[in-house]
């Protein structure tokens, strides 16, 4: 009734106004409509028209009273005072931080037109009150993620399901929604699932059944308890603050300089030794700001590592402004879950942090320096002469505007934190963990109950703005912030409260029910089925391979895209921050760029190929059947299947292991066409009795007869890509041999070449193991053309082309590349011999292996319940 | 929501949603492509609002000249310049990278070709004669003449912050048309150019949208694409493999009802094992008659634009060609050997490429991209101690004006957009920023540059942040 009263009350003061303008300025107003009116429609509604959306700086134009109100940035019109009115300046262009319309100056006469009817008056006919905008700073004060979480009395729940506080807050919201949560996950899935989430490897065969058998009434929590104990928990742990903290060993892009960050490593172990004693989160967190309060650091400190959070962006070539964006962002994002980084060229569109916010933080950061010394990664210590900075006005730093008193966003403090002395680091972080602040906690305890449960309960867990609607558990999440802070920001406490709790222990396999009404599983009814991800599967497939080093915890950093891959865990492979291996980005490895709030998933044919292809899994598989190679099948299979999935094969599965592994005896992979052998001269002569020979030894891309080259016996007798050598002896003629694939018409090209004039020259013979002798040429130096068609060639023949020495084998050294075109009815193929030249070729994998192969691409592997 | 990467149970419910049954459908759309369709359907949003411009192109060529190749001996002819051979320009020289002298004439002829009577200098005697299917536009123009910043402005819209590629833009935007290949495809042989693979990234798109590089140095299969190729399993004995995976698959999916994602991984594996045939064939350029191989020309250049048009031709959506490892193009010095050297090993081929694309009827779907991150001055740069010591017979860098051209994919081919002023330093009529080649390329695919956006850190980004304006005369 209020609200109505006061509209027309205003509108009754609208209208007086109206007629009076309209007595006595019949004129102005036709000025209005003819020069004003259509260029508000025209060049100012798309974003400053209430009526047709949102509404840009707070400024309407939908009518006088909005209009003369201005917006965010002050009163728009004075009138009668056109040099007074930020209206005029904006269309003038004269203020670089306001221009309007944004993408052109209208033309002069127009913007005269303007300065006109300010000069006027702004007379304007247009009625109706003030549109209320909802601005971002009103917003704000309401905004669910900027008020402090509050501890709410969970909700009784009398069937006994409960155990946690937080399952009393899930029961009442699915018996809202007349729903009730799955049973319980059966132990063995239990196990496995506090393996993954705890220590990121799955558990032994005799791990899960000693836990399956323990029926003491608090196995359960011993095994928390025992978990949270283990130095895995911070490595597991420690890697998703890396991804938070955009963690790398190297810099990004360098020209010429060292492209390593030394030691950035150190860093990586703090955050685990950190984890591993319990830091509280708070101090966790201060320290990454602050960890060096002197002006100069004491290299010898280990804590100061800490400060790798801060340092160990990307470089982008020292571009100063760039560096600190990255910072502001690492810290906006990560620590508070705000988006400040918006700020840098205008003011936040959606939140509320204005431009000089953002350069509060940017001379909090351009007042430090970044010592590097020997052991550490770089540091940060403040500048003896701390510096405030203007505002770059569109994110320019050749366009600056007012100097900003460095500090904090006044979002959190008024005085920015009334910042001093120093750079301004120790009130930003004493403001990040303060009590008083609504954020930080909560945001932190999102991110670990994402990582325990598949989901967080906030689905951007890097942005709590505006923008982001409370999420359906909001009293959940606000009870175990509050609790969690209660509890001395352990981190330890907060993933035992969660792991103990009945909603973490239900089952993953949905009901019908949940289905139609929850498909999301936004109620917590039930589990989420979890990817192992990319640290989690190569250190899981290691695991089993029995290829996992996990004595040292720590450590310097190692390439894991090598040939054997490694044996230490993932978290400790080398982070090329600019050539990212593929392998890491095929499985959905969070790019170290910028912060990364959660990471993608997806299910890529890469993936897979890695799976079946890769040098890595096909040794592993390899390597776990060695050992039992002279035990029965059936208990071969058992082994198997206790290493790779940790439990018995059921009868089925046993049954098809065996047929599989019966089935057939595993087959040559590579039938390579081409082979490289010696023969004696004289018998390739007389066709085919051809006595060939392959070559015994490959080195430096080369076929000879052993490692010792020239040999005393073959003397220089190789074969290259290219060509090659005859032995000294004509029994000792150089022989590239083409077995056909398939039947089909021969095309055969070739050119030898021997470049040298010295020495007696070389014969070349070309013959074929169904019909002999098909040519031979004596060549002393130059070139000679091979042209030869076989109307039908067999499957199976053998296409020879023998290089002997005439006697003396000096200068003997040719080339000979062949391009054979064979046409079948299916197509034509051709082979040619320096793409088609190969070194050994690899043995083929063991019926066996292949099958631990199959265990470990299956998606019981892969896929945590 | 638009371009918003969803987590798995949201696809689940998507499907539920729209009661689809779970095994017909391809990875593609499980993933990418949902992603993409999500993006699809803002495009045909925009197709509806404007449905003359409609978009032409599926696919996208990219032939990179890195190092910056010379305009004005290329496809912008300036006789003035043999005028001034030798004395100051009578207009002061613009700021580049390094010192710059007088009149720098171009050592090579200019000759009108086609029914279009474009210019074209010697350089170029293969592409000259496809000019009735070129837009050569002479008014580009980007912001530093530097390196680094000009191939981040090139490919990512941005020269320093970390931002997606045009060709991750492009991927997400459209999805992938063929599963089993890479839908974004970078080549460079014998290594990396300068800023390395953050030419091709992804930035904050995820990573599956960069681009897979290939070093065509190489000719092997196995050493082109990482894992395509099994040496030691053979295909029988890996689809054996891969029918009892789907056993032990189908009986763990068997007590785990409703999960798409357990689906979709069974469906991966099928579709690596089709890879392997698919990818290996592609790359395969000894399977093309050897007419077509004659006509691409011999040496890596040819090579891998006849990949590129294999690999489009199975639909794959864009492809990058980088002249070579480095800056190959960069000829501050010897720039007539430099310059005659490069045109010669990629010329031959990239004429080819336009007449082969024509002659199969795909010029006009896929887009075919030709330039550098900037263009050279039109003056000789000064000698300097440690780089080109002792000669006068280079250009140095510049970003006020230089040369791109387009084909196909919805261009008007046989003329020439904008111009810069009578030497060649600076764009001057129709200028055309970057930005604006940005937008207008994504036009091509049907995209409106201001409406393919992807929120990330609290922001809807989009390929040309706040800029960029389609330039419709460019357009058939």
């Amino acid at each position: 009734m209020y609200g109505r009263h006061l509209t027309d009350l205003r509108l009754v003061a609208v209208l007086a106004t109206v007629a009076l303008r309209a007595a006595v300025a019949d004129e102005s107003i036709d000025y209005f409509e003819t020069h004003i009116r259509p260029v508000l429609v025209e060049s100012c509604a798309s974003c400053h028209f209430a009526n047709d959306g949102e509404v840009q700086g707070e400024f309407a134009v939908d009518n006088r009273e909005s209009m003369r109100r201005g917006g965010k940035s002050g009163k728009a019109i004075a009138p009668g005072s056109p040099d007074e009115s930020r209206l005029l300046t904006a269309l003038r262009y004269e203020n670089a931080a306001l221009r309007m319309p944004p993408d052109g100056k209208l033309p002069d006469d127009v913007i005269e037109h303007f300065r006109k009817w300010i000069a006027m008056g702004a007379p304007d006919p247009r009625d109706g009150a003030v549109i209320d905008i909802d601005s971002i700073a009103q917003r704000a004060k309401s905004h669910w993620a900027f008020q402090p979480p509050i501890f709410q009395e969970p909700p009784v729940d009398d069937s006994g399901w409960s155990r946690r506080p937080l399952d009393q807050f899930v029961r009442a919201t699915l018996a809202s929604a007349e729903l009730r949560p799955v049973e319980e996950a059966d132990r063995r899935t239990l196990a496995k699932r506090l393996y993954f989430d705890f220590d990121g490897l799955p558990p032994t065969y005799e791990q899960i059944e000693e836990f399956a058998l323990d029926d003491r009434p608090d196995a359960y929590e011993a095994l928390v308890d025992r978990l949270l104990d283990s130095p895995q928990f911070g490595e597991r742990w420690a890697r998703h603050w890396l991804d938070v903290a955009r963690y790398a060993d190297s810099k990004g892009y360098v020209f010429k300089e060292e492209r390593d960050i030394k030691n950035a490593y150190k860093f990586r172990d703090w955050v685990i030794a950190a984890f591993n004693d319990n830091l509280p989160i708070n101090q966790f967190l201060h320290q990454q700001i602050y960890a060096s309060p002197e002006l100069t650091v004491a290299a010898s400190d280990d804590q100061l590592a800490a400060l790798g959070f801060l340092t160990l962006g990307r470089r982008f070539l020292g571009q100063q402004d760039d560096i600190i964006a990255d910072r502001i962002d690492v810290v906006a994002r990560g620590m508070m879950g705000v988006t400040i980084g918006c700020a840098r060229c205008h003011d936040h569109k959606y939140d509320p942090f204005s431009i000089e916010d953002y350069y509060g933080l940017y001379g909090v950061f351009a007042s430090t320096s970044e010592p590097h010394p020997e052991g550490q990664p770089p540091l940060l210590q403040d500048k003896l002469h701390p510096e405030n900075v203007g505002v770059f006005l569109r994110g320019s730093r050749h366009n600056r505007g007012a100097i900003v008193e460095r500090g904090v966003p006044t979002f959190f403090a008024a005085d920015r934190g009334n910042v001093t002395d120093g750079s301004g680091r120790r009130e930003l972080a004493n403001t990040i963990v303060s009590d008083d602040n609504p954020l930080t906690a909560r945001v932190f305890v999102n991110r670990v109950w994402g990582h325990l449960t598949g989901k967080p309960l906030v689905s951007t867990p890097s942005d709590f703005g505006l923008r982001c609607p409370p999420p359906v558990q909001q009293p959940l999440l606000d009870s175990l912030t509050v609790d969690f802070v209660n509890h001395g920001w352990s981190l330890k406490w907060l993933v035992r409260e969660i792991t103990t709790s009945s909603t973490y222990r239900l089952s993953s396999q949905p009901t019908h029910e949940q289905l139609a009404v929850d498909a999301e599983n936004d109620l917590l009814g039930r589990a989420h089925r979890r990817g192992r991800d990319f640290e989690a599967m190569r250190d899981a497939i290691l695991f089993v391979g029995d290829r996992l080093d996990t004595s040292q915890v720590g450590g310097r950093s190692e390439p894991i895209d090598t040939i054997d891959g490694g044996t230490r865990r993932t978290l400790y492979a080398y982070i090329d921050r600019q050539n990212l291996p593929s392998l890491f980005r095929t499985f959905d490895f969070a790019s170290p760029d910028a912060h990364c709030p959660q990471r993608p998933t997806t299910l890529v044919p890469q993936q897979a190929l890695f799976l079946l292809n890769s040098s890595i899994v096909q040794g592993i598989s390899e390597k776990s059947v060695t050992e039992l190679a002279d035990s029965p099948v059936g208990e071969r299979i058992n082994q198997l299947y206790r290493a790779v999935l940790q439990r018995d094969p059921t009868d089925d599965e046993r049954q098809l292991a065996t047929q599989f592994v019966a089935g057939r005896i595993a087959e040559p992979a590579a039938t390579n066409p081409w082979s490289y052998g010696l023969c004696n001269a004289a018998n390739a002569v007389d066709g085919s009795s051809i006595d060939f020979q392959p070559l015994q030894h490959y080195s430096d891309s080369k076929w000879q007869q052993a490692q010792e080259f020239p040999h005393a016996e073959f003397g220089y007798l190789s074969i290259t890509a290219d060509g090659g050598h005859p032995g000294r002896l004509a029994e000792h003629a150089a022989v590239r041999r083409w077995t056909s694939p398939s039947h089909g018409k021969l095309h055969i090209l070739g050119e030898v070449t021997r470049p040298e004039s010295k020495g007696d020259g070389i014969q070349v013979i070309v013959t074929s193991s169904r019909r002999g002798l098909l040519g031979e040429w004596q060549l002393s130096t130059g070139k000679q053309e091979i042209k030869i068609n076989l109307p039908n060639v067999n499957r199976g023949e053998t296409i020879d082309f023998v290089v002997a020495s005439g006697g003396n084998d000096a200068y003997d050294s040719f080339q000979l590349p062949l391009r054979l075109s064979l046409r079948t009815p299916d197509g034509m193929q051709v082979f040619d011999s320096r793409q088609g030249f190969h070194g050994p070729l690899p043995t083929t994998l063991d019926v066996w292996a292949q099958f631990v192969q199959v265990l470990l691409a299956s998606n019981e592997f892969a896929f945590v319940d | 929501m638009k371009g918003q990467l969803l987590p798995v149970p949201s696809r689940r419910e998507f499907f539920g949603k729209c009661g689809m049954g779970m095994g017909s459908l391809m990875l593609s759309q499980m993933l990418g492509g949902m992603i993409g369709s999500r993006a699809y359907a803002d495009a045909d949003r925009l197709a509806a609002k404007s449905p003359h411009f409609l978009g032409r192109a599926k696919h996208i060529i990219h032939l990179f000249m890195n190092g910056g190749p010379s305009h004005v001996d290329t496809f912008d002819p300036k006789p003035m310049l043999a005028k001034h051979h030798g004395r100051p320009l009578p207009i002061p020289n613009l700021v580049t990278e390094r010192p710059t002298g007088g009149a720098y004439r171009s050592p090579f002829r200019f000759a009108k070709h086609g029914e279009s009577g474009i210019e074209v200098s010697e350089l170029f005697p293969h592409v000259a004669r496809q000019i009735d299917d070129i837009a050569v536009v002479r008014s580009m123009y980007a912001d530093v003449p530097n390196h680094e910043p000009s191939l981040m402005l090139m490919n990512c819209g941005e020269a320093r912050l970390v931002r997606p590629s045009v060709g991750s833009w492009v991927t997400y935007g459209l999805g992938s048309a063929n599963q089993n290949l890479p839908s974004f495809v970078a080549m460079c042989p014998g290594g990396y150019p300068i800023q390395e693979s953050q030419n091709w990234q992804a930035g904050f798109l995820p990573g599956n949208y960069q681009a897979t590089y290939i070093d065509t140095k190489h000719q092997q299969i196995d050493k082109l694409i990482e894992n395509i190729e099994n040496k030691r399993t053979s295909r029988s004995d890996q689809r054996r493999q891969l029918d009892l995976l789907a056993q032990l698959n189908a009986m763990h999916a068997a007590e785990r009802s409703n999960d798409s994602q357990l689906e979709a991984r069974i469906e991966s594996f099928e579709l690596a094992f089709g890879m392997q045939m698919e990818a290996s064939d592609a790359f395969d350029v000894s399977r093309e008659p050897q007419h077509i191989r004659d006509m691409y020309g011999p040496g890596v250049q040819g090579r891998q634009m006849l990949m590129a048009r294999r690999l489009v031709e199975r639909g794959v959506r864009f492809v990058q060609l980088w002249h070579g490892a480095g800056q190959p193009w960069d000829h501050h010095d010897d720039i007539e050997q430099g310059h005659r050297r490069l045109a010669k090993e990629c010329d031959q081929a990239i004429g080819a490429l336009l007449a082969d694309l024509k002659q199969r009827g795909m010029l006009d779907e896929t887009l075919v991209l030709w330039g550098g991150e900037f263009g050279r001055t039109p003056v000789v740069e000064m000698p300097k101690e440690g780089s080109n010591q002792g000669k006068m017979n280079g250009r140095d860098h510049n970003h006020h004006g230089f040369t791109v051209w387009m084909a196909g994919g919805g261009i008007r081919g046989g003329q020439v957009y904008g111009a810069t002023d009578e030497f060649g330093f600076r764009a001057e009529q129709n200028r055309m920023h970057v930005h604006d080649l940005h937008a207008t390329m994504l036009h091509c695919l049907g995209f409106d540059h201001t409406q393919l956006t992807y929120r990330y850190a609290g922001r809807d980004f989009r390929l040309t942040d706040v800029h960029g304006n389609v330039v419709h005369d460019l357009l058939a």
